[in-house]
């Protein structure tokens, strides 16, 4: 039973790590648009070409 | 920030103001604010988060009353377009961070209660025990102190402005359910309630969310004036020259020119000769009208035949359309607030609650006093209105959710309350009813030529016009063109003219068309040639498509129908008898529309009206329930309960079955919570029911709670939408 004094501080340091990339993603604007992201791939307008040609360069 | 000077010196300013969003802050920030010298008068929104100010400069700063208001706790943000979007998306981020520190908190202290649950069974000893119970508290810790501060923040509002509203029981069970369980740790007494704590906490915070997000959703149309206005402006320099400027820039007195199909920027006189202008936004006229020389223009309207030169005369505050925003705004501040049931519920209940404890608490110490504590305990844990807290926010949830993905947008609280109550609906026609384009209904030729020859020649002459008769004709038309169209151009008003295959011929207005050889008041487009008239045609606008078979079943739902519009009689009459519309009131202005709404309601009628235009905004706001067509101009969703973003009227329908349904949906809950604490607090408070059992309790009565909420979307969502039928009217119209 003595592995849990390992196991459980070693669970919540992860959590504090899942907290902190959760945080992470909020702030970094992951989490603000659920919807329209979705349709980028459906449409052809310039901006996804745009960012491949930026990335090709 | 845009300061409205009045006439007597006073000044009048709206500010977007942070973390206003109940009525109960409203009442506090109304308080501090009228309660300074010389603020005359204090509006506030909650749904747009604004409070407008009218106050004396000479008496007091701004400074001083922007002040008083932060010093409650409420961030004042000048009412810019980016302040409103970093005000919405912090409050978002702030939420979703909340929300899942909470949820992430929840299930580590699930876990570690398991143990502690199993151990209560089957045997655990002492210090294996206070080691899960610690553990459990410090994944508690987080989502008390940090999770669950919205509610305490809003119960110590609450508390000032002497209002228990729905955040105060629940702060107080929170934090009583948190420090017993405190207490029972260091103490090492009968039983912890981290987990109950942690889940009640993400079940409310969950359903706050779902219901802050769809409200967002549609608040963003909020600030039309800025959005009806454009920013930048063509102004016409002393050389002659234009150059593009700011439309703040502008002054009284420039020439500024407007492109075809641009919004005009500024209320002004028209100096170039003549042009059309798409008023519909700001009158309900559903054509194009025309403006001549020193008319007036109107700003947040469209030139359709342009370009317009014309004269700055006012702007900004003082524009036809900054007064029609304001007349709206005042008709949303007459609205009666009204505390809802749920609200004053809770606080009586977290009152007998309370009592209930004292005297379970009381009356153990008397009989034996070593299982007061836990007995309370039970009490306070098993009665704690979590069933309760959520039965109303969990099926408003699921409600706003479903009716979401069927493109209807809630904006505000009591709208879904207000749908179900409806039983007199006013719509508007145009744009409402009625959508933007026209359709050819007749083609009446003279004896030289036939109606195909003449509709060909007709849509010939409309080439590349993307005005909405021409778009008809074409339709009507097909693709067979006279190949041979030269000269063509069109006289702004007026109509159009060109050569084909050598001939002369002339489309618009009677008068136009027959180079006034001809007097006709009708609203008839005619072709003619140098020898006369060849034919007319007679177009009518086009109803929507779905409109009759969604007032027909509102009728069936027992609601009354009415068309109350400002268009012109035989317009209005045509589409109602189309619609199978009996109550009619046609070239009603916005201040009649309001009055027929103030009587219907003093016949004890619950009005909802549904439009689309700004004109209809004073009326929108001034009706129990106020639904715009998505499509239609963004201010008038923003004075809008309900935003149909879908444009579709049969949504309304599907609205209101959903409502109800959520209505009833909502008072089973209550009647269950309240039924479940009836039960349970009596075998509680005489100790039948250990604390750890009525924690398990008050879970299960609040998932019974949500899931029973989930049923909201099982059976009101069966009904199909009615399929569009396509059928060209136009074509099939048209004799051969």
């Amino acid at each position: 039973m003595t592995i849990v004094l390992l196991l459980i501080p070693l669970s919540m340091v992860l959590v504090a790590c899942a907290v902190w990339a959760f945080f992470w993603g909020v702030n970094h604007a992951q989490f603000d648009d659920l919807d329209t992201p979705a349709l980028i791939p459906l449409s052809d307008d310039n901006a996804v070409s745009q960012c491949d040609e930026e990335s090709a360069k | 920030m845009y300061v409205h000077r009045h006439s007597d010196g006073a000044a009048e300013v709206s500010v977007l103001v942070e973390g206003l969003r109940c009525t109960a802050c409203s009442w506090l920030i109304e308080h501090a604010m009228a309660s300074l010298t010389g603020v005359r008068e204090v509006g506030v929104n909650v749904v747009g988060k604004r409070v407008r100010v009218v106050w004396e400069p000479q008496r007091v700063a701004l400074s001083a009353i922007l002040g008083a208001v932060a010093r409650l706790g409420y961030q004042p943000h000048p009412l810019e377009r980016t302040a409103l979007d970093d005000v919405t998306t912090r409050e978002q981020r702030d939420a979703l961070k909340r929300l899942g520190v909470a949820g992430m908190g929840m299930m580590q202290a699930m876990m570690f209660a398991i143990v502690l649950y199993a151990g209560a069974l089957e045997g655990i000893d002492n210090p294996t025990r206070d080691f899960f119970r610690w553990i459990g508290l410090i994944v508690t810790i987080p989502v008390v102190f940090y999770a669950a501060l919205p509610f305490f923040a809003g119960a110590r509002r609450e508390w000032h402005a002497r209002r228990p509203g729905m955040d105060t029981p629940i702060a107080l069970a929170l934090a009583l359910v948190f420090l017993a369980s405190v207490i029972e740790t260091i103490r090492g007494g009968a039983q912890v309630y981290f987990d109950s704590a942690s889940m009640f906490v993400f079940l409310l915070l969950g359903g706050r969310y779902l219901e802050m997000r769809a409200r967002h959703r549609a608040a963003n149309v909020v600030d039309a004036l800025a959005r009806l206005q454009p920013a930048i402006a063509q102004r016409r320099d002393a050389s002659g020259a234009i150059e593009n400027v700011g439309v703040h820039e502008l002054r009284a007195g420039d020439r500024v020119v407007v492109s075809d199909g641009a919004t005009v920027p500024a209320d002004g006189s028209l100096i170039s000769p003549a042009c059309r202008v798409d008023e519909s936004l700001l009158s309900g006229e559903s054509k194009p009208v025309l403006r001549r020389r020193g008319e007036r223009l109107i700003a947040g309207s469209i030139v359709t035949s342009g370009p317009a030169e014309l004269n700055v005369e006012r702007l900004g505050t003082e524009t036809v359309l900054s007064a029609i925003v304001r007349l709206a705004g005042q008709a949303q501040q007459q609205r009666p607030r009204w505390a809802t049931y749920g609200e004053r519920a809770a606080g009586y209940f977290v009152i007998a609650l309370l009592c209930a404890a004292a005297a379970t608490a009381l009356g153990w110490s008397y009989v034996d006093a070593s299982r007061a504590f836990s007995a309370t305990l039970a009490v306070l844990v098993v009665a704690c209105p979590c069933a309760f807290a959520l039965s109303v926010p969990a099926a408003l949830a699921r409600a706003l959710a479903v009716l979401a993905r069927r493109g209807v947008l809630v904006l505000k609280a009591n709208a879904i309350e207000n749908l179900a109550r409806v039983d007199h609906f006013a719509f508007d026609k145009t744009g409402t009813l009625t959508s933007r384009a026209v359709e050819l209904v007749a083609v009446t030729p003279m004896a030289t030529h036939s109606a195909a020859d003449c509709l060909a020649l007709a849509a010939a002459l409309e080439t590349g016009n993307t005005h909405p008769l021409a778009q008809a004709l074409r339709a009507a038309a097909g693709t067979s063109l006279p190949a041979d169209i030269v000269d063509l151009h069109s006289v702004a008003g007026a109509g159009i003219e060109g050569k084909i295959n050598g001939k002369r011929y002339r489309l618009g207005s009677a008068s136009f068309a027959l180079d006034g050889r001809a007097s006709s008041d009708s609203d008839d487009i005619v072709l003619a040639d140098a020898s006369g008239m060849l034919a007319s045609f007679v177009f009518r606008e086009q109803v929507r498509a779905e409109a009759a078979s969604a007032l027909a079943a509102l009728r069936m739902q027992g609601v009354e129908v009415e068309i109350l519009s400002g268009d012109s009689v035989c317009r209005v009459a045509q589409v109602a008898k189309q619609l199978g519309v009996e109550t009619v009131r046609a070239r009603v202005s916005p201040a009649h529309k309001l009055d027929r709404l103030r009587q219907l309601r003093a016949r004890g009628k619950f009005v909802g009206v549904v439009g689309d235009g700004i004109n209809d905004a004073p009326a929108l706001a001034g009706a129990d329930l106020a639904v715009a067509l998505g499509s239609g101009a963004d201010l008038a969703q923003s004075n809008a309960d309900i935003v149909l973003a879908n444009d579709r009227l049969d949504a309304l329908v599907d609205a209101r079955v959903i409502a109800t349904r959520t209505l009833r949906i909502m008072r089973q809950n209550i009647v269950w919570a309240l039924l479940y604490n009836a039960a349970t607090i009596p075998l509680a408070a005489t100790g039948w029911i250990p604390p750890w059992l009525a924690a398990i309790g008050m879970s299960l009565s609040s998932l019974a709670v949500v899931l029973n909420s989930l049923r909201i979307n099982i059976s009101a969502a069966n009904r199909n939408l009615t399929p569009r039928p396509h059928v060209d009217n136009a074509l099939a119209a048209v004799p051969a």
